[in-house]
């Protein structure tokens, strides 16, 4: 129960202070359940690519696609500094337009995209969490942003 | 479903909601959810010890064996990361870490199975 930040806190990035602060606090249960699902993801498509990959080439590459983003989310959020940021921000928005558009498609044209994936029908295989988990990303990493410190 | 099934959905569960109202009454992972936590990694441990006597036994597995195993073995890993992630920073949202344990082992559990029958 004692010291809540202090140990994270005035590590190697003493110059600014909100570069530490994503992998602390909530901060810390959603790297968890990104590494879940960066385990879980790379697993699966690693098993379905040396398997079965002439039976659905293009589902089973998105589910490699689907591993890397969140293998890149997992590692940038629990990194510090501005451009650790820039990367989270990107990896949880391309996670974001993937489970959108790879879950409509699946939707819509379930005979182009039959085989499952993490995004198909909008992560419904793994309880909605893949939906869920990119929006919570964003308004975190949105509570947590570096102070204004330009650089495009 | 057999046994081990339930036993980890049992203790799985348990472990998830004890870890839960830990973290929501705003309490640092303490004794309670991090032995719920490896009770969960005893009752994987069973399912381990079960499944390699059925082996030996001559039982076969009906789906990949290699998927079967990889499951259990990462599902084993578990527990310790978390423990040891949530040891880091002791806080309530560690408890939130250690109440995905218990779910997360109850998923896999469920696929060990469909893949074993």
């Amino acid at each position: 129960m004692k010291d809540q930040h202090t140990t994270t806190a005035g590590q190697d990035h003493a110059g600014s202070s909100a570069s530490n602060s994503r992998n602390t606090g909530p901060g810390r249960l959603l790297i968890a359940i990104y590494a879940v699902f960066a385990i879980s993801a790379s697993a699966r498509a690693g098993y379905q690519i040396l398997t079965k990959f002439s039976e659905a080439p293009l589902a089973y590459l998105l589910s490699a696609f689907a591993a890397v983003v969140y293998v890149v989310a997992t590692v940038s959020l629990a990194k510090a500094g501005s451009t650790w940021f820039k990367v989270s921000v990107a990896a949880v928005l391309v996670e974001l337009v993937g489970v959108l558009v790879v879950g409509a498609l699946s939707l819509f044209d379930p005979v182009q995209f039959p085989h499952e994936t993490v995004w198909s029908l909008f992560g419904r295989g793994y309880a909605f969490i893949p939906l869920l988990l990119p929006i919570l990303g964003l308004v975190w990493l949105y509570r947590r942003r570096p102070e204004a410190r330009t650089s495009a | 479903m057999d046994a081990y099934f339930y036993i980890i959905l049992v203790v799985g569960l348990l472990s998830t909601a004890v870890c839960l109202a830990a973290g929501i009454l705003k309490k640092a992972p303490n004794d309670v959810t991090i032995l719920s936590v490896a009770a969960v990694e005893v009752a994987l441990l069973v399912y381990l010890v079960g499944s390699v006597i059925r082996v030996v036994a001559g039982e076969a597995i009906a789906g990949e064996a290699w998927e079967f195993w990889g499951y259990l073995v990462t599902a084993m890993l578990l527990p310790p990361a978390a423990v040891y992630w949530s040891i880091l920073e002791r806080t309530r949202w560690s408890n939130f870490v250690l109440a995905a344990v218990g779910v997360t082992a109850l998923v896999m559990a469920a696929r060990m199975n469909q893949i074993w029958y």
